[in-house]
């Protein structure tokens, strides 16, 4: 995993899939309610930081940033489920490998618990 | 909103083909734009990107929040060819987006416009704000990388001299060196054994290291150097790898401090500590031993007198023999003792060490 980033070509490719990343959640009409008042340069921030730490490059979340993180933000199974599938179909469309990618999903998968806080 | 860009009437079909090329070029830009007459404030142009932009939003209202721009004075305080530049947050189909503007004052006809030119410049600040994440994401990795390496270098001082640290980092190796010159002390509590059956073991481990920890400092102020700590036994060498030339003198302070700082600590204690030392004067070899578990040591004849030394101490008692009284007599008050067979080095004359002429005690 740890490879996966610098594999990728480091922070100039993966900003690409950050950017596509984020256009493809603003677009979505589960995830994008989410982040109506959220300022653009906080969540830019915060997804470089995810996709660069899913990948393995610097930074990385623990659980319990994750948990303070989403916190108050009422999510739901079917947002977390869109999230996966946006970031899916981000990666895939980057270059990932379908192998790296279902790691990746999985891992994310495996925090559900510290994201979801709504039934 | 009104719209004027599109509320306009059609350009008459005589009009000359540029002038109508023109009117396209302007309204299928990705630029957004707009006209303005400077005293009125009515929009005489907007174009069709601007208002996609701007959606259900107010020109005149957006243009006023933009933080700097004093656009309600701007019509009567803009002369012709001057520009202002700013940035409006704008929500385009709910999603934030950064138009960066410029505006110009512009005269025509004996009438003043403004022309207000509009980008969105979204991706560039994503990308913008992209950067400034990551950059402070390495800051704080190389900030935690140096906490760490500074740590390791704190590990592994305290077990290997400067020096030979130093030596390692340089080169790679550190070879063994003989160090004639050099004074050993080596420490230990009496019954400790029996000590550590007896009362609670992480206390104990506890008090112990708060010892050894005072010893550190104690070595360290005379120039001395801690070698290691095996159990409850404690060394310290003055000379190596550094010389030093009241080695002697230094190690023998060392040992007063010690017993000094234990009687202390021993009043109106429940447990009371007390130690035996041996010190001596005389040749060792120092090396780093081990690859990977690896640990600065140091050996020879020097070494093993002053543990045999030790050994013939009573408790809180500091034992020398005959190589180290021309060093010190001058200084320290000895007391001659009985002559002891040495293991390895025969019979030798003992001497304890009461205390310095001219010092406390």
């Amino acid at each position: 995993m740890a490879a996966l980033f610098d594999e990728l070509g480091g922070f100039a490719a993966v900003s690409r899939i950050v950017s596509d990343f984020y256009d493809r959640v603003l677009d979505s009409d589960i995830l994008a309610p989410y982040f109506d008042d959220v300022d653009m340069r906080r969540l830019v921030d915060h997804q470089t930081k995810f996709i660069a730490s899913m990948l393995g490059g610097p930074a990385s979340y623990s659980n319990e940033a994750l948990r303070q993180i989403h916190a108050r933000l009422n999510i739901d199974r079917a947002a977390f489920d869109a999230m996966k599938e946006q970031l899916g179909a981000s990666l895939l469309a980057h270059g990932v490998s379908p192998r790296d990618v279902t790691n990746v999903i999985a891992d994310i998968e495996a925090r559900a618990g510290y994201v979801i806080t709504r039934n | 909103m009104s719209s004027p860009g599109t509320d306009r009437p059609a350009i008459a079909a005589d009009a000359p083909e540029f002038v109508r090329l023109g009117r396209t070029l302007l309204q299928s830009t990705e630029i957004g734009l707009a006209i303005i007459d400077a005293e009125s404030r009515v929009p005489l142009l907007i174009n069709r990107r601007l208002e996609e932009w701007l959606g259900d939003t107010d020109f005149d209202a957006a243009m006023a929040s933009v933080p700097g721009l004093d656009w309600a004075s701007l019509g009567a305080t803009m002369g012709e060819g001057e520009t202002r530049q700013a940035e409006l947050e704008l929500k385009v189909k709910r999603r934030a987006a950064a138009i960066a503007l410029r505006v110009s004052g512009q005269t025509f006809g004996g009438r003043r416009f403004l022309v207000v030119e509009a980008n969105n410049v979204s991706k560039l600040k994503e990308l913008e704000y992209m950067m400034e994440s990551y950059a402070k994401m390495l800051e704080r990795n190389e900030r935690e990388l140096r906490r760490e390496k500074e740590r390791a270098e704190r590990l592994l001082l305290n077990i290997m001299p400067r020096r030979v640290f130093e030596e390692i980092k340089a080169i790679g190796v550190s070879t063994p060196q003989r160090f004639d010159e050099c004074s050993v002390l080596m420490l230990d509590f009496v019954g400790f054994t029996e000590m550590s059956v007896a009362q609670d073991p992480s206390a104990l481990i506890a008090e112990l290291n708060d010892l050894f920890t005072a010893f550190d400092r104690i070595v360290e102020q005379f120039g001395c150097e801690r070698i290691k700590t095996i159990g409850d036994a404690y060394m310290a060498v003055s000379g190596v790898p550094d010389p030093a030339a009241d080695h002697a003198a230094n190690i023998a302070r060392s040992a007063l401090r010690m017993v000094r700082y234990l009687e202390r600590r021993n009043q109106g204690q429940s447990s009371q500590w007390r130690c035996r030392i041996g010190i001596n004067s005389g040749p060792v070899i120092g090396s780093i031993v081990g690859a990977q578990k690896f640990l600065y040591d140091i050996f020879g004849p020097g070494v093993n007198l002053a543990a045999r030394l030790e050994a013939h101490s009573g408790p809180m008692e500091i034992t020398l023999c005959e190589t180290m009284v021309p060093l010190l007599q001058s200084e320290f008050l000895l007391e001659e003792r009985e002559e002891a067979e040495l293991r390895g080095f025969g019979k030798r004359r003992l001497y304890r060490l009461r205390g310095e002429t001219s010092g406390p005690r």
